[in-house]
């Protein structure tokens, strides 16, 4: 069960917003990268965000570059999931290959407002955000699997032990 | 129940099931990273996989495009941490020297029909005019296919459009291709691959099913797949040494997600104005408008095929005083051929000047960038703000760029 405050923005956050692109080169560990998440778009963000809480973007949240940067540092600052209108392409394999949960529900997206409370249950497929329920398919077994190890590597890593 | 092209393609690389919308393991044959994310890249590898060996050395490679030979330092040592890691791994570098990543991967054979390949290049479903599935991905997906040689992927639908009528010969594969970004838009075929099917694509050659596929990426698609093509299955067994490679081709009763028809027997040059893609008009549109400078290469118009075709537009002539010509063959072996041909030497006379193989006018700084207010013309697939300078970029054919350029003014090479 995911828990926590809605963060919500508009369409096309794109990568450098998401993490700031000056910052490409610089070698950072997570934790450190978490500080700067969404620096330019809300200064607000990096030092009141709560494990669980959620991000809320409109239509082709993570478009711009292949950077899984932008990932990185909000799954480092404890954000839950990102629900959006849609993704793009590229920055949904990385939120999944991370371990980020990233969900389509255009209508919820439509009714949640900034700092509202939404809780997910990904056993039930069910967002819930004032007593409504937004309902959304399971998620193909190999996302799901993926997710559950917490990402791409971890997976497997997992999956290695499993076969020695 | 029948297949569709990428279907067929995945389906022989997974065992399990492969329909569209499913979500499927799949191997892949060819592995890479550019000078661009490279670094990233190797990075997570060592993060991840410490010391552990790639998965298969002789499929994994580096090929250096983007800034090439590197003119910034950060590029340097990125380049150098790639470097680095493939003499440890006995990885192959495609170095500086050697031309768009892409290109290599199908000069030597290694992207062939019915091959899977991932990089970190975003336009790589360019491998569709070889009748490969090509993808770029991210720096952690990268990373976990050069240790695994496997992925995950979500099996696309497919679009069917079946281009009827046959151009005229001022028209152009890119001039098709834009046609086909600007009917779609960019979001037209967001998510799905692309079957072109019809006697408009029929015929093109390797160089124009190289313009269209790599273009998919404007159409917002996976990839696109064109029909069998006899020049393409020769060149890449002649490439690869393997005689059995054969055209990956649908069911005839595979399933599509939807299906369109356009005709383009009137066809006439276009040109995509700044600051989208997929913002198309006919040249004579905007005849006159003036232009500062022109960029000719890419991966979606470097080759021979299209450098000859400007080489021909230019023989004899002088381009404008007032603008500037750049070109860059895609590859050392399509410049080397341009070198021994002579074309390099009338490129010359006429007043451009040829630079090195790679990514040029595409990738940031290489070949120059515009200033503000600075009108280029390119044949390049972007033209966002910023992309290639401050300027306002138009995208267009190697014919109307020549043209355009005689003249110093955007010219339909109709008027010729």
């Amino acid at each position: 069960m995911i828990q926590g405050k809605a963060w919500k923005y508009g369409d096309s956050v794109n990568t450098d917003v998401i993490f700031p692109g000056r910052y490409t080169y610089a070698r950072m560990e997570p934790e450190e990268m978490a500080k700067h998440a969404l620096e330019d778009l809300d200064s607000d963000f990096a030092e009141n965000v709560k494990a669980g809480d959620v991000i809320v973007g409109g239509r082709n949240f993570g478009c711009g570059s292949s950077r899984e940067q932008a990932v990185t540092c909000l799954k480092s600052a404890g954000v839950g999931a990102v629900i959006a209108k849609s993704f793009a392409r590229i920055y949904f394999r990385n939120a999944i290959n991370s371990g980020l949960l990233a969900l389509e529900l255009p209508e919820a997206v439509d009714a949640i407002e900034h700092g509202d409370a939404v809780s997910i249950d990904l056993e039930s497929g069910v967002l819930t955000h004032k007593d409504v329920e937004y309902r959304f398919p399971p998620l193909p077994p190999t996302v799901r699997e993926i997710l559950d190890d917490g990402g791409l590597v971890p997976h497997l890593k997992k999956k290695l032990t499993k076969e020695a | 129940m029948g297949k569709t092209v990428i279907e067929k393609i995945l389906a022989a690389h997974s065992d399990e099931h492969v329909e569209a919308g499913k979500e499927v393991w799949i191997r892949i044959d060819v592995r890479s990273a550019r000078d661009f994310a490279g670094a990233s890249v190797v990075n997570n590898y060592r993060k991840a996989f410490g010391d552990q060996s790639v998965d298969d050395p002789a499929q994994t490679f580096f090929t250096f495009d983007c800034n090439a030979p590197a003119n910034t330092i950060r590029y340097a040592q990125n380049q150098q941490v790639c470097r680095v890691f493939a003499g440890k791994h006995g990885i192959r570098v495609y170095d500086v020297d050697s031309g768009i990543g892409s290109h290599v991967l199908m000069e030597e054979g290694l992207a062939v029909p019915g091959a899977t390949v991932v990089g970190t290049d975003s336009h790589l479903n360019i491998m569709g005019a070889v009748g490969s599935f090509g993808q770029g991905m991210g720096d952690v997906d990268i990373a976990y296919v050069f240790r695994t040689g496997q992925t995950w992927f979500e099996v696309p639908a497919t679009l069917r459009i079946k281009v009827n009528g046959i151009p005229g010969p001022h028209a152009t594969a890119k001039d098709l291709t834009l046609a086909l970004v600007g009917t779609l838009g960019s979001r037209g075929a967001l998510g799905m691959a692309v079957e072109l099917m019809g006697p408009g694509v029929e015929g093109l050659d390797l160089a124009g099913r190289i313009t269209l596929a790599s273009m998919a990426t404007e159409m917002g698609a996976i990839a696109a797949f064109l029909p069998p093509s006899e020049e393409v299955l020769a060149f890449s067994r002649s490439a690869s040494g393997r005689d059995e490679l054969q055209y990956p081709t649908a069911d005839p009763d595979a399933t599509y997600a939807n299906s369109m028809e356009v005709d383009v027997s009137e066809l006439r040059p276009k040109i995509a104005a700044p600051p989208r893609p997929d913002n198309v008009h006919d040249v004579d549109e905007l005849d006159g408008e003036p232009v500062n400078t022109v960029f000719v290469g890419s991966c979606t118009n470097g080759r021979y095929e299209d450098i000859l075709s400007v080489a021909k537009i230019l023989q004899g002539k002088k381009i404008s005083s007032k603008v500037t010509l750049r070109v860059s063959p895609a590859t050392r072996g399509v410049w080397g051929r341009l070198l021994r041909e002579g074309w390099l030497e009338v490129l010359h006379d006429a007043g451009a000047i040829v630079s090195h193989p790679a990514c040029a006018g595409c990738a940031e700084g290489q070949i120059g960038m515009t200033g503000e207010g600075e009108v280029q013309l390119s044949t390049g697939n972007r033209n966002f703000a910023g992309k290639q300078g401050k300027g306002p970029t138009y995208l267009c054919s190697p014919a109307t760029a020549a043209a355009s350029a005689l003249r110093g003014k955007i010219t339909s090479p109709e008027r010729l």
